[in-house]
């Protein structure tokens, strides 16, 4: 059996059927990445100023090079996929073969310069988000273990688990190096490998739940007695000794000797540390109205790492300078609300300082700031054009934040708001539609040169179904470079 | 049976020889699993489906005995040991268990039941056939869609059994209510929440290959004089929904991957800044728009409510004429209607979300959409009716199903026009009365189509029919006991009752304790017999729940007939005596019973549109399409189509 | 497409180069526009104007790579079509779900409101 129109045109709807397919599947990804462009507009626009967190200026965040530079690549590959076509159309399939190495290379680049970009958000950048919402950016950095310090550090001596909770996830914290010879006792003198743990709380949980089941059926019919039997062990404590290095998004509440995870889990022991060191690299006070902004907790905790007021005396000369351009652009001088609470007036480099010239907002250069000693974290604090600023040595501020004074602490990754989230989100999903349409066409590369000889307009066809699905990719980067890197 | 149909039937005997070859040199995992048959795929649809319709009534008698008898421990349930953590200590149903089996009788009863069975088992099965086509137009594709729908399924089902238990934020997963479900897990990836999302983006993917596979196929694979105006409604009827798939679902998957990042990424799409869960601050940046998530939901989910209907409609306006010998009624405005409907159907989304606080201008606009939609609505329904007339009916088993459609989707459908308006909505939403409408659209509107469907097809893939004894003992309690369920919820949403109140309401006393009709009315003394209550007492609104469950139970024990029936007609069913038992005009009819691959002998040829019943001058109250006569109607047909005829794309 | 003479090939070559170059060249002013600004001149709160401007390119860019690349410019009838429905459809989506956050009646009561107070 044959499927009609597979290589061939229909005459009356003048098509064959992949070519229908495609603009079909095209069709419901316009609607999909139209789903995500209209989150994008609805979120920003939605963005309340001095309510929700900001939204950050896109080139102020982000490498613009690279976006252009993959914006190049991407518009480079689509030219190679439509000179692969006409190669074989031209039925040369040297020709076809050499351009469509190109566009896999163009595919390579592209993921691999979005793996930088990546990278450095997730490892470089931080926000720590204080109690009265004044917002320190900068770079969290490692204690003397070389661990985190946004980890919350913990002498563990004993476990207790909950069997009607799901498996508990504390394993995964342990910081021993040995920790797969780690052993936990059971109350009954038994033990568990940390390796075993796991297929041993769901044993104990599943004897649990069927203890439960006969005890409550018994108490329903009558004939539970409280003497002869036992009610199912819900709760077992196991003891070992291991440090423990835990992400504070898992723990519901701690204490000195006590980490109570959101899983039911509770680890006793002795609190290690819990202080985040932070290199300072900007202060954003968009969300404290500008009266406020003088005596916000960030200059306090500054002060007490540094001594000095420095930074604080900065950020108000400089915020004043800035309030006296912007105003002049007004009438009246009055500057409306959303300037006001704008990224231009409360965003502020900490290396920046009053009389600079040009340029307005976050995004204009710094002024390079000799420093009297040299950096110990030069390789933190090196970061992308906006955050790091002009180049040139400058003085780092390293200051150490109580974790019970921050309402949030995030790295630039998704988390850390809903720019983030759709940048990641968009981004993402666009690097997954790279990545499948690569693999498509190299799949014609590879294993296309048979149907080549056998039916090269067949292999054409292919090779312009998946083009069209290739252009499509980047047409939709097209759209994402500008309201990303740019706007 | 005429002459002319007579040749037909001799092809039967001659048929296998030709696709020896191409069908039965397969084994029996490529020829009936990973099958790239549209009628294997099809069926393999159905009774996946049927497996989760089944699953999905199984959610909804549970729910409905703890509405019932809130204060008694649930059968069955109470034993097993798995549910134990969400059984309180007398085994009686906890809101945690009615929240899960709620969430999971919608998203199983809408994604993995009636979907799969109208658009992927029928419309695999029917819509190629009935075009004259040998296959879908990508035959792989279609395998990987139903894999794709059957992985989706699977996860589905198994998150009832993680420690965590199923989704149970409702079948529409508000965020942040879903956001933050059992974020408490370590293991987050396996938390029903979770797993929904994913099992979710399966079952998009799966829609979406089956949409672009269908438009394909009935674009570009029509039989040579199979003009778009000659296409059975059912075919015009998969087409509109096809496109609503294609359209709709890819929002959805948006939603599903901004919920699957809030949940694993700690992002903050649908979660507002300062979110309080339990006295604590919940640990996100904020920011976020719960109402761009129910935005999101909603563009799919009103197209959705078209999906499940316009297949109905479909199966329906095949039997119709079929059964009253008559030409369907309006063959081109029902055409139209069913475009219109579809066009409409994408912006009509936000009169689910009147009570969000979203702004009046949105508001205004879509009242008016949704005013409209209701045109396109009647005018499908009127021509059905008017189909009936003065025909000379054949009351067997489909028919009785498909015009019992007809008024069950009317009541489903005006009760839904008071919902259009945003001050009613205001005392109804979220009240049984919403429950009711749609539940009048889907159960007894659409799952009687498909019965219909169900009835109506089954010779022609088995060669017997299905016995109409048994399929008479299938409709009438069936009718009886859907209204039975449905009906009394009218009169409770009205009244205020609440539609996820697990205890059915008894603990809002003065919603519940509401005067239904007094303990001397004819049914007052009839329901307190049947429900052993003493003589005079009055009826309130809370014992109607009594009357609903009773149904529901019912309803079930009326479903075994068809069970039974279903497979002893596999084998012990009447002989049909010709590939056309019922003398349908539609081109299926025309294939040799059971279709082998590739469906047709000779190259189907289309002479004439496709409800030519009783024409006059005719030799039989039947004109197929696919034979050519001299009844004057019939025209050659071109070599292809002239150009023009595309314009209805 | 079905059929093409080599002429035509070589036409098209040239009209892909063509575009791949002004693809680029956009590509560098939407850079150049989105850094330095130059349409809000100085002033806060014009920054719609380079936004404009800059949605517009990409609109242009993007219609040059669906007509030239996707050959859009010479493709049947049924592809627009289907292609139209997508685009009101998207629009829908995109414009419908920003008019919740207009909300006349509530501002006019608020109007009130404040002038009574």
């Amino acid at each position: 059996m044959e499927i009609p129109y597979e290589v061939t045109a229909r005459r009356d709807t003048g098509l064959y059927n992949a070519k229908i397919g495609v603009w079909l599947f095209l069709a419901s990804e316009v609607m999909l990445f139209g789903g995500l462009f209209s989150g994008y507009i609805f979120l920003r626009v939605g963005t309340q100023p001095g309510i929700d967190n900001p939204w950050p200026l896109g080139a102020s965040v982000q490498m613009v090079l690279a976006g252009f530079i993959n914006t190049l690549v991407l518009i480079a590959s689509s030219v190679f996929v439509v000179f692969a076509w006409v190669a074989l159309k031209e039925r040369k399939w040297n020709v076809f073969r050499n351009w469509m190495l190109g566009v896999i290379a163009c595919a390579a680049i592209f993921m691999g310069i979005k793996a930088y970009e990546y990278t450095s958000k997730l490892t470089k950048h931080h926000d720590v988000k204080l109690a009265d919402n004044s917002i320190l950016g900068g770079t969290i950095l490692k204690d003397e273990d070389g661990v985190r310090t946004d980890r919350i550090r913990f002498d563990a001596e004993s476990v207790t688990v909950d069997f009607a909770g799901g498996i508990p996830g504390f394993d995964s914290y342990i910081a021993d190096e040995d920790k797969e010879d780690l052993e936990f006792k059971t109350e009954e003198g038994e033990t568990v490998k940390l390796g075993d743990l796991d297929s041993w709380f769901m044993g104990h949980r599943r004897a649990a739940l069927r203890g439960l089941a006969e005890m409550r059926k018994k108490q329903r019919a009558g004939t539970w007695d409280d003497q002869k039997d036992t009610p199912p062990k819900m709760k077992e404590k196991l003891t070992a000794s291991f440090r423990i290095n835990a992400n504070p998004r898992k723990i519901a509440s701690r204490d000195e000797t006590k980490l109570n995870f959101h899983d039911r889990t509770i680890v006793e022991g002795k609190l290690v540390g819990d202080t985040i060191t932070m290199e300072l690299h900007s202060i954003n006070l968009q969300m404290v109205p500008l009266a406020d902004q003088d005596s916000v907790m960030a200059w306090k905790l500054i002060h007490e790492s540094t001594g000095s007021d420095h930074v604080k005396d900065n950020y108000m000369a400089v915020r004043e300078e800035k309030l006296d351009r912007v105003k002049s652009y007004f009438k009246d001088g009055v500057i409306p609300i959303k300037t006001l609470q704008g990224p231009m007036i409360n965003f502020h480099n900490i290396h920046e300082h009053p009389h600079g010239h040009g340029g307005h907002g976050a995004e204009e250069a710094v002024q390079a700031h000799p420093g009297d000693h040299g950096s110990e974290e030069e390789g933190a604090a090196e970061g992308h054009e906006a955050h790091g600023g002009g180049g040139g040595e400058h003085e780092d501020v390293v200051i150490e934040i109580p974790r019970d004074q921050t309402l949030f602490v995030t790295n630039h990754g998704p988390r850390a708001g809903t720019y983030y989230a759709i940048y990641f989100t968009l981004t993402g999903l666009h690097g997954l539609h790279v990545v499948g349409g690569a693999l498509v066409l190299a799949y014609f590369l590879l294993f296309g040169k048979k149907m080549f000889l056998r039916n090269p307009e067949h292999l054409a066809n292919r090779v312009e179904v998946g083009g069209l699905f290739w252009h499509f990719v980047d047409l939709v980067w097209i759209f994402l470079f500008p309201i990303m890197y740019l706007m | 049976m005429s002459a002319a149909s007579s040749t037909y039937d001799g092809a039967e005997a001659s048929g296998h020889a030709h696709d020896e070859h191409d069908h039965h040199d397969l084994p029996f995992w490529k020829k009936y699993i990973f099958s790239t048959d549209h009628k294997i795929i099809g069926l393999q649809y159905g009774f996946t489906a049927l497996v989760f319709l089944a699953l999905g009534f199984f959610l909804m008698m549970v729910m409905r005995w703890s509405i019932a008898y809130p204060d008694r421990a649930v059968p069955l349930l109470a034993d097993l040991p798995w549910f134990q953590s969400w059984l309180d200590a007398d085994g009686k149903v906890t809101g945690e268990l009615y929240n899960m089996f709620g969430a999971m009788h919608g998203t199983i009863m809408i994604f993995l039941g009636i979907v799969p069975l109208a658009f992927g088992a029928f419309g695999n099965y029917v819509t190629p056939l009935q075009i004259g086509a040998p296959d879908m137009a990508f035959p792989r594709v279609n395998m990987a869609s139903f894999w794709s729908y059957f992985i989706g399924g699977v996860l589905m089902f198994t998150s009832f059994f993680l420690p965590s238990g199923s989704a149970k934020a409702g079948w529409t997963n508000y965020s942040p209510l879903a956001t933050t479900t059992d974020l408490g897990f370590a293991h987050q990836f396996w938390t029903g929440q979770t797993q929904w999302l994913f099992a979710m983006v399966f079952l998009i993917t799966s829609s979406l290959l089956g949409a672009v596979n269908f438009i394909t196929t009935i674009i570009n694979l029509r039989a040579k004089g199979m003009t778009w105006m000659r296409m059975p409604f059912f075919v015009w009827a998969m087409l509109v929904t096809g496109f609503l798939l294609l359209l709709a679902f890819p929002p959805l998957e948006v939603a599903a991957v901004m919920q699957l990042m809030d949940r694993l990424a700690g992002t903050s799409f649908f979660v507002p800044s300062g979110l309080n869960i339990g006295g604590q601050v919940f640990d996100a940046s904020g920011g976020g728009s719960p109402l761009l998530y129910q935005h999101l939901f909603w563009f799919l989910g009103h197209p959705e409510v078209y999906v499940l209907i316009l297949p109905a409609f479909a199966i329906v306006a095949e039997i119709i004429p079929c059964n009253t010998r008559r030409p369907l009624w309006g063959y081109k405005t029902m055409v139209y209607a069913a475009m219109v409907l579809g066009f409409l159907s994408f912006i009509v989304w936000a009169h689910h979300m009147y009570l969000t606080g979203m702004g009046t201008s949105i508001s205004t606009f879509f009242q008016t959409t949704t005013v409209l939609i209701s045109v396109p609505s009647v005018i499908l329904i009127t021509s059905l009716l008017i189909s009936l007339w003065g025909g000379s009916i054949r009351f067997n088993t489909p028919m009785l199903f498909a015009t019992a459609f007809i008024p069950m989707f009317g009541i489903g459908g005006l009760t839904g026009l008071p919902l259009a308006f945003n001050n009613l909505v205001l005392h109804l939403h979220d009240t049984y009365y919403v429950i009711g409408h749609f539940h009048y659209v889907v159960a007894p509107g659409t799952v009687f189509a498909l019965f219909a469907g169900i009835y109506h097809w089954f010779p022609k893939h088995t060669g017997r029919m299905m016995s109409e004894k048994l399929g008479q003992w299938h409709f009438w309690p069936s009718l009886i006991f859907m209204n039975g369920v449905f009906m009394p919820m009218f009169a409770q949403g009205m009244a205020g009752f609440h539609r996820r109140a697990f205890d059915g309401g008894v603990a809002y006393e003065n919603v519940a304790n509401q005067l239904f009709v007094s303990g001397d009315s004819f049914f007052g003394k009839f329901f307190n017999f049947v429900f052993h209550r003493a003589a005079g007492q009055d009826v309130l609104m809370i014992d109607l729940n009594l009357v609903m469950s009773a149904s529901a139970f019912l309803l079930a024990i009326s479903q075994v007939p068809f069970i039974i029936n279903l497979f002893l007609s596999i084998t012990k069913g009447k002989k049909v005596n010709s590939d056309n038992p019922w003398h349908a005009t539609t081109l299926e009819w025309s294939t040799p019973t059971p279709p082998p691959h590739g469906n047709f002998l000779t190259e189907p040829v289309s002479y004439r549109g496709p409800y030519e019943y009783s024409v006059p001058g005719a030799a039989d109250d039947y004109s197929p399409q696919f034979e050519p006569g001299d009844d004057g109607d019939a025209e050659a047909p071109a070599e292809t189509e002239p150009e023009k005829t595309e314009t209805h794309a | 497409m079905a059929t093409l003479t080599p002429e035509e090939l070589a036409h098209h070559k040239k009209a892909y180069t063509a575009v791949g170059i002004a693809l680029g060249v956009l590509t560098i002013v939407t850079v150049l526009l989105g850094y330095f600004h130059p349409f809000d001149f100085g002033v806060p709160g014009l920054d719609w104007v380079d936004i404009t401007i800059g949605l517009v390119i990409a609109c242009i860019k993007s219609s040059m790579v669906a007509l030239i690349f996707m050959h859009l410019n010479h493709e049947r009838g049924l592809i627009y079509k289907i292609l139209l429905f997508t685009f009101c459809f998207f629009l829908g989506l995109m414009v419908l779900i920003l008019f919740a956050w207009s909300n006349p009646i509530h501002e006019a009561f608020e109007a009130v409101r404040s002038s009574l107070s």
